[in-house]
């Protein structure tokens, strides 16, 4: 069922079927506002954006552009389990696996390329991911770009530890841990 | 017969049908690691406890044979609670690296955890036992014994199927663990079926190590043509890629699949496919390519030949035919290959490497044409200026042809089976790209499905040679596949 309402037009008075009185007054209103912010500039509510951005709200930190975490020693703590590239709506996400010669956590992805472009900023893939390697923290705000290439982002562009950081979270995290124990990296 | 009730549907089985079977019949899944319907009966994962009504404990479904009478129940409550139990002390010392496992996906723990169980563990993750991770184990296997669950699956398929017994559990108790039998090697030409059959990611394959997730990957079903056994294969790709080939179990053929069948699927993929025509060495595109052998095959003025190839399906061998007969109007064409066939192995592997013999000699016989050996004895003679093959058949004339100095034109798939010497090569669609009737050394019939699509431009054998007959001014009139079938009979 389509809910219909009914909306009591009020019939326009004399003044208003005149026309240009009208017109004047929706110019009075454009130009009071020039004036207002010609003179009064910290008032502009609009921000200029990409080369300016507005603190975000508490909920919108968690839906910013990508990261991957990196252990100790440099390696992305990803194993390329392809859970987020799984989980991932947009279909934005390309991950190429690799295994380790050495380290027994055995895999990491050789390629792991986001394209922001298409990417909806859903935070499935931070979601979904077992390692606790990919976060959607950086407080940086994807687009505003001139070419779309400039949103491909790839390994090396994602790979960035916060401060405080690496964790030694995540469920296969403790082979790599162990590991980096054994040769004095953690 | 026994009769007896499983869930309270009754059923009557032959004597010596176990429980488990029994509940097959009905449709009834029960869960099971070690039991495998090919495998000796071990009863040592205890995943398929079932209740049967007045016996005072649980029993195994995979070792308990049916007796007249008995009541058997697989969901009560009872049961329930004993599979959620075994399940725990199974996963008491995996080490959940689900994500970087291989097996994840198809996993026998993830999908009957899910099912039957969903219990948080109550064991510290400290005190779990740690093994050997990742040991590469012969060329095609990669063993993680911390993932072992002890089915004995892999030790049972080596002592039963390849009898070559290379795998033992060593030690006992909270100790044991599947490892080589000391100066063994496991390469016994079967061995990625255990990597088929271990229910966890015990076993993986190294070829398919890390390429792909299973769940990405698209099933089609398609038949193995590394020899004249035919078994029955599904081809498991994604994205025009073929990851891996695993067996299709058939009462009649096959349940396993050798190492050399798995690994066939690795032509299609490799460098050197033929998109183009080849003359003498040169790559050159199709169509130049098709009207110079036109015009080699013009110039001979009948003195051709064509050989069909016990490597091509029935509609190939079929085209090849029609293009002697209608196009090249030549007596001399022979479908007629008999090399030794049987079971060389006792297991799958066939004494004739070929896939098709069976195939080509219907072909010969709706179509007529002489013994090979009358042909191998005209070509030789050098009556014959021009033979049109497919690659791998042209090798059985070799001697021939160094006799005779005919010249070859070829089809070839792949840039390394064109034989040395040939003439003009031209590309066809591979059997994973196109489909194809097989017939096996049992005389079965059996289809080939694309799996992938062949690059621009490459068709399958039965086009090409329709092509071929139009360039030399004959129209053979194959729109479809099943043109160049009419008339033959493959029962």
């Amino acid at each position: 069922m389509i809910s219909v309402k009914k909306v009591d037009n009020r019939p326009l008075n004399f003044l208003e079927r005149l026309y240009l009185p009208e017109i004047a007054r929706g110019l009075l209103v454009t130009t009071r506002h020039f004036f207002v912010n010609l003179f009064n500039p910290k008032g502009i509510p609009t921000v200029q954006y990409p080369e300016q951005t507005l603190p975000l709200p508490h909920a919108a930190r968690e839906r910013t552009r990508h990261r991957l975490k990196v252990r100790a020693d440099g390696s992305p703590k990803c194993v390329a389990c392809f859970m987020c590239q799984t989980a991932c709506p947009a279909y934005c996400i390309h991950i190429e696996a690799a295994e380790y010669p050495d380290n027994p956590v055995e895999k990491y992805p050789a390629v792991f390329d986001i394209d922001l472009a298409r990417c909806v900023m859903c935070g499935m893939c931070v979601e979904a991911c077992p390692e606790d390697a990919i976060a959607m923290d950086t407080l940086e705000i994807p687009g505003g770009v001139l070419d779309r290439n400039a949103l491909k982002l790839g390994r090396e562009a994602l790979l960035r530890n916060l401060a405080g950081e690496p964790s030694l979270k995540g469920a296969s995290n403790r082979l790599a841990n162990d590991y980096l124990k054994s040769r004095g990296q953690a | 017969m026994p009769r007896i009730t499983i869930d309270g549907r009754p059923i009557e089985v032959e004597k010596g049908v176990t429980l488990l079977e029994a509940a097959q019949r009905l449709g009834v899944h029960i869960p099971r690691y070690c039991y495998h319907p090919k495998l000796s009966v071990s009863g040592n994962c205890r995943m398929c406890l079932v209740e049967i009504e007045k016996a005072p404990k649980l029993v195994t479904a995979c070792s308990t044979e049916a007796a007249d009478g008995m009541a058997v129940l697989t969901m009560s409550e009872k049961v329930k609670t004993a599979r959620r139990d075994v399940l725990e002390f199974l996963l008491i010392n995996h080490p959940l690296d689900c994500p970087v496992c291989d097996q994840a996906g198809e996993c026998g723990l993830q999908d009957y955890y899910m099912e039957h169980s969903l219990a948080k563990s109550r064991f510290p993750a400290e005190d779990k036992v740690r093994r050997q991770k990742r040991r590469v184990l012969g060329p095609h296997l990669v063993l993680d014994n911390e993932r072992c669950i002890l089915c004995t699956r892999c030790v049972r398929f080596c002592s039963e199927v390849t009898r070559t017994s290379e795998l033992e559990v060593m030690e006992r108790a909270d100790h044991s663990f599947i490892d080589l039998k000391e100066g063994r090697a496991l390469d016994n030409g079967y061995s990625l079926n255990i990597a088929d059959i271990c229910p966890v990611g015990a076993w993986t394959s190294r070829d398919f190590r890390f390429k792909q997730r299973v769940w990405f990957l698209k099933k089609t079903p398609t038949v193995c043509l590394g020899c004249a056994t035919g078994c029955l294969t599904e081809v498991h790709h994604n994205e025009n890629t073929i990851y891996r080939v695993v067996p299709r179990p058939n009462a009649e053929t096959n349940t396993w699949l050798c190492d050399a069948g798995r690994m066939t699927y690795k032509a299609v993929q490799a460098g050197d496919r033929l998109a183009k025509g080849v003359i003498k060495n040169g790559l050159i595109d199709l169509e130049p390519a098709l009207r110079e052998t036109a015009s080699r095959i013009d110039e001979a003025h009948g003195a051709l030949a064509v050989l069909g190839s016990p490597w091509l399906s029935v509609e190939d061998n079929a085209a090849l035919a029609r293009l002697a007969k209608d196009a090249l109007k030549t007596a001399d064409f022979s479908f007629d290959f008999s090399a030794e066939q049987g079971v060389k192995d006792g297991i799958l592997i066939n004494k004739d490497p070929a896939p098709n013999a069976a195939g080509a000699r219907r072909v010969q016989a709706a179509f007529g044409g002489t013994s090979f050996a009358e042909l191998s004895a005209k070509v030789a003679s050098g009556a014959v200026k021009v033979l049109v093959t497919e690659a791998r058949a042209a090798a059985l004339l070799k001697d021939a042809l160094k006799a005779g100095g005919a010249r070859l034109i070829v089809f070839a798939a792949n840039r390394s089976e064109i034989p040395a010497g040939a003439y003009a090569t031209l590309p066809y669609a591979s059997y994973f790209e196109t489909p194809g009737t097989f017939i096996n050394f049992q005389g079965l019939e059996r289809r080939t499905q694309p799996a992938v699509t062949a690059a621009e431009g490459v068709k399958p054998l039965w086009a090409m040679v329709n092509k071929l007959a139009v360039y030399s001014g004959t129209s053979l009139r194959l729109e479809s596949a099943q043109d160049a079938l009419k008339g033959i009979d493959l029962k």
